[in-house]
């Protein structure tokens, strides 16, 4: 607890509870429920930039692969990356619809959980959708869906940029298949196995591309908060994966205003610096 | 309105006795003192439910392919394809288990309404810091809830009379929520759960969709599955909903859970938990936050 918290509570804490206790014996308001997975911090966040959360919100979609998919072959496994892009956008597009249902102008926060199996790929989205205190609904093709965290929102929003939607991009390739002939010479030597380095360099390229046609189709200046997993697939070693996701930002205000941040000096070192283990 | 108890007697009489005990860490304790939240006591409250087997499940199946369902949502799929052959899946389902639904809610608000007993009869106006575990007592559909949480006192006000309320969290995050302007109303937590029996098409496209029944080799979206766990995650937030009222549900954690029991027999479930609060006091917000660098 530090002091700073605890001078902007302190003075009348106690009898702030005592009121908020002594409401609850008042009838419960007749609104619209509100539902939220933010944390307290991330909706004062929220609170203090003049935005609130709506709703719980959720997107998904699975998609097939065609079977033996993930046999030896060459160049890029066009299917599997195919099948990660459509899953992605119908997750999205049922993420916007949902939060657009909410009246939400955006979702924040939006958790990516992503599976690929060798016969399909999941994508499922949740997040909270947010919008200004008390706006109107808006129409689903102008909300927008991010990953930031609501504070990583507030942030962003108040050094004058906006979220405009997720990016993503995916490609799977086929390392290909060393000959009897270089495996036999190559085997007691130190090398360098081009065949995968090569791969991991085509689904790195293709994917980043598609990431970034999907943010100049948002009309965005660039993709914050990118996230990437690569390596072979655990179902098809011979087979490299590389995905990226991450939000489409713009310049909302004339110029980026610079948020000047304020040196501290913590006054807890003392406890910070105390070790259990040097107990033993 | 203090219900008759069914406590055990021990537990009374260690709960009548004097000094109190309390889940919270040191710092949580510190912070609660600080709202003139005063804790009395660790409140606790088990349940250990077992859950039909095969309530209206398989067993009703073999009489006719779409029995077995016991209300709430239901979705049929048929095959397109014809007779082809007795292996063929020519139906599919997916149904909600409302009876997997059920047990689940009456081993929760058992265990949370015998944790508020307890919280009663130590006099408390609530419960913070509640904590809650649901876990497989034994392999044989046995779930056993436990949950538990700090009953505190606030200070300085008239004896409480009402059923305590109650919230997930203590300390700071506790001291945030009034800061914000709400208060904790109670625990919500609320289950749903669908199982899927596919029909052929979903069965050819999770094997991968150039299985000899399916119309192109291109990447297809599977219905069937897509609409069940989608449905899974609406009805949970729905009946969430329900339990709210009017107020809000605040840091919601969505716990979601696949099982396959067999090919092309799955289940899908989904356990939403959070928080209840209501709004006591006006929208107002803080300034707008200032970033730090810390020196150290």
């Amino acid at each position: 607890m530090t002091n700073v918290e605890h001078s902007t509570s302190a003075p009348d804490a106690k009898a702030e509870v005592r009121r908020a206790v002594a409401s609850l014996s008042e009838k419960a308001p007749n609104a619209g429920s509100t539902t939220s997975d933010l944390s307290i911090d991330e909706e004062l966040n929220l609170h203090s930039i003049g935005w609130e959360p709506v709703q719980l919100v959720s997107g998904l979609s699975v998609f097939s692969t065609p079977a033996g998919l993930w046999r030896w072959g060459q160049g890029e496994i066009v299917a599997a990356g195919e099948a990660h892009e459509q899953a992605f956008k119908n997750a999205i597009r049922r993420l916007h619809s949902e939060a657009a249902m909410a009246g939400g102008h955006g979702v924040v926060g939006v958790h990516v959980e992503r599976s690929v199996y060798s016969t399909h790929i999941e994508i499922s989205l949740l997040g909270t959708a947010v919008r200004p205190v008390g706006a109107k609904a808006v129409d689903a093709s102008v909300v927008f869906v991010s990953d930031l965290s609501a504070r990583d929102f507030t942030m962003l929003m108040v050094a004058g940029w906006e979220p405009l939607g997720l990016a993503t991009g995916a490609s799977f390739v086929y390392a290909p298949r060393r000959t009897v002939g270089t495996v036999l010479q190559q085997q007691s030597q130190n090398v360098e196995l081009k065949n995968f380095t090569e791969a991991m360099y085509s689904a790195r390229e293709t994917a980043m591309e598609r990431m970034q046609r999907d943010a100049l189709a948002l009309r965005g200046s660039g993709v914050v908060e990118v996230k990437l997993i690569e390596g072979p697939m655990s179902f098809a070693t011979h087979a490299v994966g590389f995905a990226v996701w991450g939000t489409v930002v713009q310049l909302a205000k004339d110029a980026h205003q610079f948020v000047r941040p304020m040196m501290v000096v913590s006054l807890n070192d003392v406890d910070e610096a105390f070790d259990p283990s040097a107990l033993a | 309105m203090t219900p008759p108890s069914d406590l055990p007697e021990a537990a009374e009489r260690r709960l009548s006795d004097g000094a109190f005990s309390s889940g919270l860490s040191v710092s949580d304790f510190a912070a609660c003192l600080e709202l003139g939240l005063e804790p009395l006591g660790l409140a606790q409250g088990f349940c250990a439910m077992q859950q039909g087997a095969y309530a209206m499940g398989g067993l009703s199946r073999s009489v006719s392919p779409y029995g077995g369902t016991q209300g709430g949502y239901v979705q049929n799929y048929q095959c397109p394809h014809g007779m082809i052959s007795g292996e063929h899946r020519m139906w599919g389902q997916n149904y909600q288990q409302t009876w997997v639904e059920s047990a689940w809610n009456e081993g929760f608000r058992s265990s949370y309404s015998r944790m508020l007993e307890e919280a009663t009869q130590l006099g408390a106006h609530g419960v913070v810091g509640v904590v809650d575990s649901v876990s497989r007592l034994t392999d044989a559909n046995v779930t056993e809830f436990h949950i538990w949480g700090t009953a505190v006192r606030v200070r300085d006000t008239p004896a409480a009379t009402a059923t305590p309320w109650s919230t997930y969290l203590a300390g700071q995050r506790l001291a945030k929520v009034f800061e914000a302007g709400y208060v904790p109303v109670s625990i919500v937590a609320s289950v749903s759960s669908i199982r899927v029996w596919a029909y052929c098409v979903t069965e050819y496209l999770m094997e991968g969709s150039a299985g000899m029944w399916a119309n192109s080799t291109a990447p297809t979206e599977i219905e069937q599955i897509v609409s069940a766990k989608s449905q899974v995650r609406s009805m949970v937030r729905a009946s969430a909903r329900n339990q709210l009222h009017g107020d809000a549900l605040h840091g919601a954690t969505l716990i979601l859970g696949d099982r396959e029991f067999a090919k092309g027999d799955l289940e899908v479930e989904a356990v939403l938990r959070g928080n209840r609060i209501r709004r006591y006091k006006d929208f107002d917000p803080l300034p707008v936050p200032q970033p730090t660098v810390r020196l150290s």
